[in-house]
């Protein structure tokens, strides 16, 4: 099998039938907007923070396969977790990610992980990473997330 | 007739693999491939002429120069302009329009004035005018389109009013292919009064220009779009437009008289060709004119329609395959999406097959509006494309479908 299919078939289409976390909640604390203006790729991703704790975590949007599935597992992972670790976490998704990096493998990242084959198509690298970049926008209070 | 072979040979970036796949290159409407011909001439500038243009006394300055002002005369024969005089370089269509906006309407409009444009249009000829309507209180207007991809044009002669100042039109659609009856609406802009120019980016590398029997006011070039270099273009303007004009930067050579107090302009075009410009970009054009002429745009407009119509019917073997306009006047140009798949999955999967398409909104993100898509792929064909390449793009999007399942 080809890296492109491997990459398809066990771990992106997997997350596209089974979307984890999707869908625009009722109520939420955190919110923001993940905007890749030359792809046209859109992920809202929505946090209920309590006392420093992610208690929920969703994402809506239109987008490719690729940043959805990324947004399906980003909540999965995020869930429960607390804001400090959250963002650290985006820290080491984003070193993982890199375009040109040859990280491969980072432990803290569990199934994650299996997005790196995304690295093998760099144009695509930004479909990967903007949920996280929504997610810790709305952390921080912004409104808006680029991936520039 | 056109002897394909003989004509891909002589483009170099065609042979080369992708992916360990021969490439199939259908993103002919972002840039196209460039022959040899443009190439070597670019080269030969750059080689055995090397020296800036319309300043030296001495002889390679003169023979720049003469390569500069050749190049101009290929584009005014290309286009059937009255005079090389008439032609502007520019750095493409998108400076094109800027210029127009900024210097021959900008002196035409006041607050209230409408300028119109259609819903077809690339951004760039969308962008120029929404700053033009900040800087002056004017108003745009859009020609609305219909679900096959083309304008309504029955609603053209409300929508030219009497404070209708300037019309902007595509003449060929990047985004859909449609081939605008440009012709007519100048006319009827004209039986307004209303000056007009058309966005030629996606007709000449298509289409027998004629900007006297179009009678447009500006007709815009984009040289990368019609096999010749990045950064290149031309403006063609009625003569007495270009005198009237305003200039549009200042700088050298633009200039006959400069003291502290008053400037004198240079004659047109030189009073629009401020600096130093992309003097192998135009040389390179000027090549490319002539290789199109050399094959022959009836050839080209020929090939196009074989092309054309194989394609489509190829494409609509693809299951869940849906075409985004169908205009009855079209371009080989094909906008499509497939049910369930996201346009850039499908763009990196069958890249991974050697074909080169576009996906998203190609930069006319209105149209993709009017549809409620968010983008499309879009297989655009030159000349140069072959029924087979057209065979591996149709195997190429059934196996994406085929990985999807
Ligand atoms: C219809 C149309 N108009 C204008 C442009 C812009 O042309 P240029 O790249 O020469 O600025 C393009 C190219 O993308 C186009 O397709």
């Amino acid at each position: 099998m080809t890296d492109l299919n491997k990459l398809y078939k066990q771990t992106i289409l997997e997350h596209n039938r089974n979307p984890r976390n999707f869908g625009k909640p009722e109520s939420w604390t955190h919110h923001a907007e993940g905007l890749n203006a030359i792809c046209g790729d859109l992920v809202n991703v929505y946090l209920t923070i309590e006392e420093d704790v992610i208690s929920s975590i969703a994402y809506d949007g239109e987008s490719c396969a690729i940043s959805m599935a990324s947004a399906s597992m980003m909540t999965e992972f995020i869930k429960n977790r607390t804001v400090k670790d959250a963002l650290e976490k985006f820290e080491l998704f984003c070193q993982l990610m890199a375009k040109g990096s040859d990280v491969k493998h980072i432990d803290d990242l569990a199934a994650l992980n299996h997005l790196v084959t995304v690295k093998k198509f760099p144009s695509r690298i930004k479909s990967a990473t903007l949920c996280w970049h929504a997610m810790a926008a709305a952390i921080n209070g912004q409104a808006t997330a680029t991936t520039e | 007739m056109l002897n394909n072979k003989n004509y891909r040979d002589q483009f170099p970036g065609l042979h080369q693999e992708v992916h360990g796949k021969p490439l199939v290159y259908l993103d002919n409407a972002a840039t196209a491939q460039r022959p040899q011909v443009v190439i070597d001439a670019i080269n030969d500038y750059y080689v055995n002429h090397n020296a800036n243009i319309h300043r030296g006394v001495h002889s390679l300055s003169e023979s720049a120069t003469d390569l500069y002002e050749n190049a101009r005369k290929s584009l005014a024969k290309l286009l059937n302009a009255p005079s090389e005089k008439d032609l502007i370089f520019v750095r493409g269509c998108t400076e094109a329009v800027n210029l127009v906006a900024q210097t021959f309407v900008r002196s035409r409009v006041q607050k209230g004035d409408e300028i119109l444009i259609s819903h077809l249009e690339h951004h760039s000829n969308i962008v120029p005018w929404q700053l033009l309507c900040e800087q002056t209180g004017a108003v745009l207007k859009v020609i609305p389109m219909n679900d096959a991809g083309e304008l309504c044009l029955e609603q053209l002669d409300d929508l030219l009013t009497d404070k209708t100042k300037f019309m902007s039109v595509v003449h060929v659609s990047n985004a859909l292919g449609t081939i605008n009856p440009v012709k007519e609406m100048v006319a009827k802009a004209h039986a307004k009064g209303v000056p007009v120019m058309l966005d030629g980016a996606q007709a000449t590398p298509h289409l027998k220009v004629d900007v006297q029997d179009l009678d447009c006011d500006f007709y815009t070039v984009s040289g990368h779009k019609m096999y010749g270099p990045t950064g290149s273009g031309v403006l063609y303007g009625k003569a007495e437009h270009l005198e009237a004009m305003p200039p549009y930067h200042g700088g050298g050579e633009m200039i006959s008289k400069v003291t502290f107090e008053s400037t004198v302009y240079n004659a047109v075009p030189a009073k629009f060709e401020a600096g130093t410009p992309n003097i192998a970009g135009g040389i390179g054009l000027g090549a490319a004119a002539e290789f199109m002429m050399s094959i022959g745009l009836e050839n080209i407009e020929q090939r196009d329609a074989e092309l054309k119509s194989y394609a489509e019917q190829a494409l609509l073997t693809v299951p869940g395959l849906r075409l985004v306009g169908n205009a009855k006047h079209k371009s080989p140009v094909f906008s499509f999406v497939i049910d369930g798949i996201h346009a850039h999955d499908i763009g990196t999967i069958i890249d991974h097959h050697g074909v080169a398409i576009r996906t998203g909104h190609h930069c006319t993100m209105p149209i993709f509006q009017y549809f409620g898509l968010a983008g499309s792929c879009r297989a655009s064909f030159a000349f140069y494309n072959t029924e087979a390449e057209v065979d591996v793009l149709v195997g190429a999007l059934k196996k994406a479908i085929a990985m999807f399942e």
